[in-house]
């Protein structure tokens, strides 16, 4: 969190989450470059820059494939919350990993030519009606320019500038620069056949990728169709048993038509507010109360129960909801006060504290 | 009010205190992430094709009679690993090809300076800009010219490279991921080379022409790098063979 926009706003965490990702990458380029033409007699056949792309190519996709694994793995166990929490530190290495790529593509395949080498990159293979031969260095530059754009804007002045549900969507558009990547692959090395193991770690990465997504996605159904059981008195809706909410947690509650809304117990009183944190739609309702505030469980940003601020010098606001708590019950009113509007948390009697 | 006690299951960026169960699971994910990265890197930097015995050469000087057409070649004299001649094919600076600098000495006997590259029967030579000379005495004598020999027609299965990068100018030279580069030498002049899986006469690298022994039309590039099969007239000269093809009735077939 922070209140000004910095290049990086760097703690203890991202130094770590840093390193840990800058040693992974060096291990991999060394062993590829350096020590696997040492163990096998083949890769020392090959040209140094031909090794090297394929070294700078391969680890690119394998942290792509990595990066698209996170976010899955985060939903349907929260101990990868760590992992997500400096996701974009990892995809701006991906990007400068796979920019070192085209360098030596551009540098080896398409030099020592009268032909400007980007001229000469889409010039030279034209045949678009087949698909062996078909020219796969384009889905590489389309997945390069999709990676170079969300690195560009992998920062939060951007995120601020663009609103949040644009730079999302924005984003998303990474799973159609993963989609160019593998079809660069097949296209190009894979048909070739020249390497087995290249296929079984393309295969088996997309199907991780994809299995992942789609039992975060079942898991995810499952919730939305929890939808909250409407109260005896209108419009108010049922949020569970005041004795299932653990003090300092919140509870998701979704509401018909696909809103939900943050419940939390803190301090022995009940306040709600909207579940998307302001940040990246984070689900606050899976957050706790740290330093009395909701805390968003991605990227730790933190708002006020009882009026859905955040805390001065930050700005976020969020909408509210009224609670009342009946026989045992919580019931939240699902009609959204304006962000930022204070409403009186409900005490829960005998646990005032 | 209490205050709060520490969520051991819940991270908070910003808290340099990591909840130490959450730590020990990071911990084991760097783990996995460094490891699984070096383990990929050794499989799939070990895994890479057999570029074969491509050799680029030191600098060799060869006297012979250059001919410019389908693509430059120097006609050497037969010596005792070469009984039947040697043709040897000439390939320019870069992805240049060398008939710029060989078409003012068609038919000439000359002096060539360059590098060589040597791919099994596949007999080569990078001649940069300047490499062709024609002294007043020639350090050897002339050749005397054989006529080509035919070889009749011949229908072969193999891959259309670029006889540069083929020879041993790259590692490895050939294949689908190198095609862009292969149609980037071919059209800027270096020798198109078929790659046979079978032989004739002992070679299975052919220098590649149309029907009358021009050089190849810019129908080619389709196909270069793909496995294909090429009809046509095979034609020796010393010991290089030319597939002469006829190149518009295999784009219709």
């Amino acid at each position: 969190m922070s209140a000004t926009y910095r290049p990086v706003s760097w703690n203890h965490n991202k130094i770590v989450y840093d390193a840990i990702l800058l040693i992974a990458v060096a291990v991999y380029l060394w062993i590829f470059i350096q020590v696997s033409p040492a163990l096998h007699p083949t890769a020392a056949q090959i040209d140094g820059d031909i090794l090297r792309m394929r070294a700078y190519g391969s680890c690119a996709f394998l942290m792509l494939s990595f990066i698209l694994c996170i976010g899955p793995l985060a939903r349907l166990d929260p101990r990868w919350l760590p992992v997500l929490y400096n996701r974009r530190h990892f995809g701006v290495l991906t990007c400068a990993v796979a920019l070192m790529h085209a360098w030596y593509v551009l540098g080896w395949y398409f030099a020592f030519s009268p032909v400007d080498p980007f001229v000469a990159l889409l010039s030279s293979n034209t045949s678009f009606a087949r698909i062996a031969g078909f020219p796969f260095e384009l889905f590489g530059i389309l997945a390069l320019a999709i990676l170079l754009v969300l690195a560009a804007t992998s920062h939060d002045f951007w995120l601020s500038f663009l609103t949040p549900p644009v730079w999302k969507a924005m984003h998303m558009s990474l799973y159609a620069g993963y989609t160019a990547i593998v079809l660069h692959l097949a296209l190009g090395p894979l048909m070739a056949q020249a390497n087995a193991a290249l296929a079984i770690v393309v295969a088996f990465s997309v199907v991780s990728v994809a299995g992942l997504h789609l039992a975060a996605a079942v898991q995810g159904a499952a919730q939305d169709r929890d939808v909250a059981q409407a109260a005896a008195s209108s419009p108010w809706i049922s949020a569970g048993l005041i004795s299932d909410l653990t003090e300092g947690r919140g509870r998701v509650v979704r509401v018909k038509g696909g809103e939900s809304i943050a419940v939390f117990r803190h301090g022995g009183r009940i306040s709600a507010l909207a579940n998307a944190c302001a940040h990246q739609n984070g689900p606050l309702g899976e957050g706790r109360i740290v330093e009395g505030c909701v805390t968003c469980p991605w990227h730790g940003f933190q708002y006020r129960p009882e009026d859905g601020c955040a805390p001065p010098p930050f700005t976020e606001k969020l909408a509210t909801y009224r609670v009342r708590l009946e026989d045992g019950h919580v019931l939240v009113d699902p009609r959204a006060n304006p962000p930022g509007t204070y409403v009186e948390p409900v005490v829960i009697a005998g646990d005032a504290r | 009010m209490m205050p709060e006690a520490k969520d051991q299951s819940f991270f908070v960026g910003f808290d340099n205190n990591v909840p130490r169960p959450l730590a020990g699971f990071a911990l084991r994910i760097a783990a996995l992430l460094i490891g699984g990265f070096a383990m990929l890197a050794l499989v799939l930097g070990g895994g890479g094709e057999d570029t074969g015995p491509g050799i680029y050469g030191d600098e060799i000087i060869m006297q012979g009679e250059l001919h410019a057409k389908p693509y430059p070649f120097l006609r050497v004299a037969a010596d005792r690993d070469h009984p039947a001649g040697r043709a040897i094919l000439l390939a320019g600076d870069g992805k240049v090809g060398a008939e710029g600098d060989a078409k003012p000495f068609d038919g000439q006997q000359v002096v060539a300076r360059g590098a060589a590259l040597k791919r099994g029967t596949l007999d080569m030579m990078v001649v940069g800009s300047g490499g062709f000379s024609m002294p007043a005495k020639l350090p050897g004598a002339a050749v005397p010219a054989q006529a080509p020999v035919s070889r009749g027609t011949w229908r072969l299965s193999g891959e259309i490279c670029d006889g540069k990068c083929l020879g041993g100018a790259m590692r490895p030279g050939s294949g689908l991921a190198h095609k862009a580069c292969a149609n980037l030498c071919i059209s800027g002049g270096q020798p198109p080379v078929f790659a046979s899986t079978g032989t004739v006469d002992g070679t299975s690298f052919f220098l590649l022409a149309d029907k009358n022994g021009g050089p190849v039309p810019d129908a080619v590039y389709d196909l270069v790098a793909l496995p294909v099969d090429l009809e046509g007239d095979v034609e020796r000269v010393d010991n290089m063979l030319i597939l002469k093809v006829d190149w518009a009735k295999l784009a219709r077939r």
